[in-house]
């Protein structure tokens, strides 16, 4: 192997030996032996000399005859080169190819020979070689990039760097021929054709050369010499420029300072500037405040006279007074501030104001005040002529106060106390005429009442004239009570009337009370709830102006404002107004109940059509918190009182009823309950009131049951089980008739003890026209009790078979036709005509006397079988003899 | 010529009685005209008559023993009383029946046409009726019930018809049911007792002497 330094000298041996004589220049060598031939050569790039520097690349190898002898074996062109094979990337790999004209397979002797080489080669083939280049196969890329590849070993071999620097001399040496520039050529070109003699003589042009060079160091040490002085005069210009650096920039300094000083001054200028326009600001706010205030404040002169001097009787002085009555309020209670409030111009302003107010308040209430006494007395002058049962309108005067309505509505937000009074006035005034017109209405009514009563009363008496005319206290329609003892009456049809006038009157009422609700609500606005308690607009101590146009209107207003809820609202507003209606129409309930109260002395049932009457008129008002509607509604409350009265003493009398010597077989109040119930359903029959009656109905009913039940026991002539059979028959049929739902209960109980009196009255008051019979087999079972057979009664003493013929023969056909004909015939007596229940009462005794026959003969043919005793009359006997009855009538 | 005098009589009735003149004559209360309602078990003469007083009909079946009813209705126009007796269909002995058949001064007399034995029985009511009342010319209607039960139906028409016929007397198919002909029944009845009650006191106040009165008087003494 050989070392570096080998390789080194190898290459400084055939620069030596082999190329210096050609005037060339060995680039890089490797030593690689051939495959076949063990002895070494050398692979060499070399250059030619410049200017045209032509690489090649040639095989050199140590002549055999002689060691220390090279000879060129071969040589080709770069461009010659197709392509370069390392073999592998790997350093260590020492053989690598060349394609030529044939690929030459080299075996590199030294790795970094080989490397040197192969990167060598590749700048040379990038640098010379135009057109196709050889192609650089398994060399590791960093070889071929790299300028030096030398480098990468330097880093590992620090003391073998002196070589590698000769190397690299030698090879920017090179390259310094190539980077002979143009304009060197050319003047070397001119000077090789200056002395184009040289060439021949190269010692003149030598001496030529040197005679020039020496000529040139003259002339540069002279110019040397000459720029000295120049340097200097430099070096004086210089010191001049720093001095004069110098004082420029003491000068700049002074600006400086003249400077900050300006800008200290600007600042305190833009300082004041602020401070100015803040106050310029504020003065313009206060401006506004100012106008603000005064605008609010100010009262134009043509107001301050139409508050001054109202005319309030035209149309355009009084629109001209509203106007300047608002504007007067706009400003009272314009929304200013509280520190403002203090300024003293405001302060007079309003004790302006207040006088204004004050003034004008007061016309305004003397002028209101007469306006409302005059109305009242005029309308209090005119005639009441009406004789229709009308309440006169007063919608005129109305329409004569509309147009004060707003004078009205600022009287209640700026003097409270003069819009009471004047509301006192108008309720004093109006009140007298509503009064005489609500007495007049009534006392027309109860006329109309007492007339019509009179008329059918007249009828009446004629066509009763037969009966006694004395009068009785007792009131019509009391159920316990005979019809004949009753006080005068009303029929049906009269009962209509007083309905139907009532229902007038009611609808007559409605509308008057209803407008005139609504003009004073709207007049007196009562739909608004102003504060009493705080009179926002003159106290000057007042912390806050609260803006009187925004008081709480009812309708609109979210329970925001003072916290309180819709429902109190409206409850206050509706009680004011109630208070106001109740001022006015004072009379009016008093008159309402007396009215209805003339119906009571004329018609003993007026509360119960008076009732649905008026339940039908408080239930069908929209407003139930209305006057009307209070009104009515605590009417009703009486009439209702009254109707439970009424029905508690008809329940009374029930209970009271006595029973007369004559008294037939109807009780009075099962018979006048018939009349009594269908007037009652007459009236409720469609009415919401109906649950009403009915519970009275179930009290009433009830209290008949009892009665009878007590009263037939005491009846005079009729025995108990006739007089319950024929009440409750009675009873029955009528509730059958009545259909009211509630009594369906009672019904079938007045079925139950029909029934039942009906068997009691067959079985128990029979008498049993058998009598001894009877009695003898009532012996007999008794002894069949005790426990004597059947078949040994016979032989008892008291029932021997004599006994029994001694008793059969008291009863022969003849004498049981008699005791059946009698029976009939006090039936007959028992029942009453109206009843009709003779047919039904003697077909239950026939067959209750079949049935009692044929027990007997049952009996005779168990107790005294074989013994030939039969009765003395047999069933067809019996038969002939219902014949014969029903026969002879 | 019985047959004759029933016609002369209905001819009579119909021209010369004025209702509204002879309601005022006799007595003060209104007219009352007493109906008994005859007729097998269970054919609804208490459904007749409950749907006519009180316009309900009762669906559960109880059987009568008797019931009397009185209702005010206005006849032509004429306010009068009406007294029905309803009667059982069953009795253990038919004269028991006398009596009340006695009181009557009409008759309706109903079967049902879903049960041909009970049309059958009216034949013995009505000769009963005529027995009792030993008058040829009673008012009677026969009645042929539940006639909404069309599908059920067992009495043919025709036969019904030609029983009327037989006897001289109106046939009229009801429903208590549906209410249909039920007025009409009892109004028609009492139409014809009216008449009839018109016609006898005529005949007693009376200018000419009936034939027909003659005759009942003649057999109540036999």
């Amino acid at each position: 192997m050989l070392s570096i330094g080998a390789l080194a000298n190898i290459k400084h041996t055939l620069q030596k030996e082999l190329f210096l004589a050609s005037g060339e220049r060995l680039l890089s060598v490797v030593t690689v032996v051939k495959k076949k031939d063990k002895k070494p050569c050398y692979l060499c790039v070399v250059t030619t000399a410049p200017p045209v520097p032509v690489i090649t690349l040639c095989l050199v190898k140590q002549s055999e005859q002689r060691d220390g002898e090279y000879k060129r074996k071969r040589s080709w062109q770069l461009d010659e080169i197709k392509w370069v094979d390392g073999r592998n990337e790997q350093f260590e790999t020492h053989e690598f190819d060349l394609q030529l004209e044939k690929v030459y397979k080299w075996y590199a002797l030294n790795l970094h020979e080989r490397q040197n080489f192969l990167a060598v080669l590749n700048r040379q083939v990038q640098k010379s070689v135009r057109g196709q280049r050889a192609e650089f196969r398994n060399v590791p890329s960093a070889w071929l990039s790299e300028k030096s590849p030398e480098k990468v070993a330097l880093g590992r071999a620090a003391q073998k760097a002196i070589q590698h620097t000769d190397d690299e001399e030698d090879e920017e040496e090179a390259q310094e021929f190539t980077a002979l520039t143009d304009k060197e050529a050319n003047e070397l070109g001119k000077l090789f054709s200056e002395c184009d003699f040289a060439i021949k003589d190269a010692e003149q042009f030598i001496e030529q050369l040197s005679r020039e060079l020496h000529d040139l160091d003259g002339a540069n040490i002279q110019s040397v010499l000459a720029s000295e002085q120049k340097v200097l005069k430099m070096m004086e210009h210089i010191d001049n420029a720093i001095s004069e650096a110098d004082k420029f920039e003491t000068r700049l300094d002074s600006y400086e300072d003249i400077l900050g000083h300006v800008k200290e001054t600007m600042e305190k200028i833009g300082g004041k500037n602020a401070m100015i326009e803040i106050a310029n600001n504020n003065n313009i706010k206060l401006m506004k405040e100012l106008n603000k205030v005064i605008s609010q404040l100010d009262l134009p002169h043509s107001q301050q006279q139409a508050l001054d001097e109202p005319d309030l009787k035209t149309t355009t002085g009084r629109k001209a007074a509203i106007a300047a009555a608002q504007c007067l309020q706009q400003a009272m209670n314009s929304d200013i501030d509280p520190a403002l409030l203090r300024l003293e111009a405001v302060q007079d302003q309003r004790k302006r104001f207040e006088k204004w107010k004050q003034k004008f308040s007061a016309t305004v209430s003397r002028f209101m005040n007469n306006l409302f006494i005059h109305l009242g007395n005029e309308i209090g002058d005119m005639p009441v002529t009406s004789t229709e049962l009308t309440l006169p309108n007063h919608s005129n005067v109305h329409r004569e106060l509309t147009p004060y309505t707003e004078l009205m509505h600022w009287t209640k937000a700026m003097d409270r106390k003069t819009y009471d009074g004047l509301m006192r006035v108008y309720t004093a005034s109006l009140s007298k005429i509503y009064e005489r017109d609500v007495r007049n209405f009534f006392n027309l009514a109860k006329m109309q009442v007492s007339e019509k009563l009179r008329s059918s009363r007249e009828d009446l008496d004629m066509s009763t004239s037969s009966r006694k005319s004395a009068v009785s206290t007792i009131p019509y329609g009391t159920l316990g009570i005979n019809r004949e003892q009753w006080g005068p009456g009303v029929e049906s049809a009269d009962r209509i009337r007083f309905d139907a006038l009532l229902e007038k009157v009611l609808a007559e009422l409605e509308p008057i009370a209803l407008q005139e609700q609504l003009f004073c609500i709207n007049f007196f606005q009562m739909d608004v709830i102003s504060p009493t308690t705080k009179n926002t607009q003159t106290t000057l101590e007042m912390e806050k102006a609260v803006d009187m146009s925004q008081s709480v209107l009812a309708g609109a207003v979210s329970p925001s404002a003072e916290g309180v809820p819709q429902k109190r609202i409206d409850r206050q507003i509706n009680e004011d107004v109630r208070k106001l209606m109740m001022g006015l129409f004072g009379c009016l309930e008093p008159e309402l109940v007396s009215f209805i109260q003339s119906f009571e002395r004329v018609d003993s049932f007026y509360s119960l059509y008076v009732l649905v009457r008026l339940t039908q008129h408080v239930m069908s008002a929209q407003d139930t918190h209305s006057f009307l509607s209070m009104t009515f509604a605590s009417a009703l409350v009486q009439v209702k009182r009254n109707f439970d009265r009424f029905m508690q003493q008809q329940l009374q009398s029930i209970r009271e009823a006595k029973l007369h010597k004559r008294s037939k077989a109807i009780l009075p109040y099962v018979e006048n309950f018939e009349n009594f119930a269908q007037t009652a359903e007459g009236i409720f029959r469609k009415s919401d009131r109906r649950t009403d009656m009915e519970k009275w109905y179930l009290q009433l009913v009830n209290a008949i049951f009892e009665g009878i039940h007590l009263h037939s026991q005491e009846h005079p002539k009729t025995p108990s089980q006739v007089v319950r059979m024929e009440n409750y028959h009675h009873m029955y049929a009528l509730l059958a008739q009545l259909k009211v739902p509630g009594l369906d209960a009672l019904k079938k109980e007045a079925k139950t003890r029909y029934t039942e009196a009906l068997k009691a009255y067959v079985t128990q008051y029979f008498g049993r026209p058998l009598e001894k019979l009877n009695q003898f087999f009532e012996g007999v079972q008794q002894k069949v009790a005790q426990g004597v057979k059947e078949t040994e009664i016979s032989y008892q003493m008291a029932f021997s078979k004599q006994e029994l013929r001694k008793v059969i023969s008291q009863y022969p056909a003849r004498e049981v036709k008699k005791g059946l004909e009698n029976l009939y015939k006090k039936v007959e007596k028992h029942l009453s005509e109206e009843e009709n229940l003779l047919q039904v009462v003697w077909r239950a005794m026939q067959e209750e006397f079949i049935a009692q026959y044929n027990y007997l003969e049952e009996r005779i043919q168990k107790c005294y079988a074989g013994a030939m005793i039969n009765l003395e009359f047999n069933i067809q006997d019996i038969l002939n003899f219902f014949s014969d009855i029903a026969r002879s009538h | 010529m019985a047959g004759l005098t029933i016609e002369q009589r209905a001819s009579l009735s119909e021209e010369e009685i004025d209702p509204a003149i002879m309601s005022k004559k006799p007595t003060a209360g209104p007219a009352l005209h007493k109906v008994i309602m005859v007729g097998s078990g269970g054919v609804g003469k208490s459904a007749l008559t409950l749907q006519f007083m009180y316009d309900e009909f009762v669906e559960d079946y109880e059987p009568t023993k008797a019931d009397s009813y009185r209702k005010k209705v206005v006849l032509d126009g004429e306010e009068v009383q009406i007294d029905i007796l309803d009667t059982a269909g069953q009795e253990d002995y038919a004269a028991i029946r006398d009596n009340y058949f006695r009181s009557g001064e009409g008759f309706l007399c109903v079967f049902s046409i879903t049960d041909d034995e009970s049309f059958q029985a009216t034949q013995e009511f009505r000769e009963q009726i005529l027995r009792v009342k030993n008058d040829e010319s009673i008012p009677f209607l026969l009645v042929g019930n539940k006639c909404d039960l069309s599908d059920k139906r067992k009495v043919p028409l025709s036969e019904c018809q030609s029983r009327a016929q037989q006897w001289s007397v109106p046939y009229v198919e009801t429903s208590a049911k549906t209410r249909e002909n039920v007025d009409k029944v009892f109004f028609d009845l009492m139409r014809e007792i009216r008449s009839r009650k018109t016609e006898d006191s005529k005949a007693t106040s009376g200018r000419a002497k009936d034939r027909c009165k003659k005759r009942r008087l003649k057999c109540t003494l036999l």
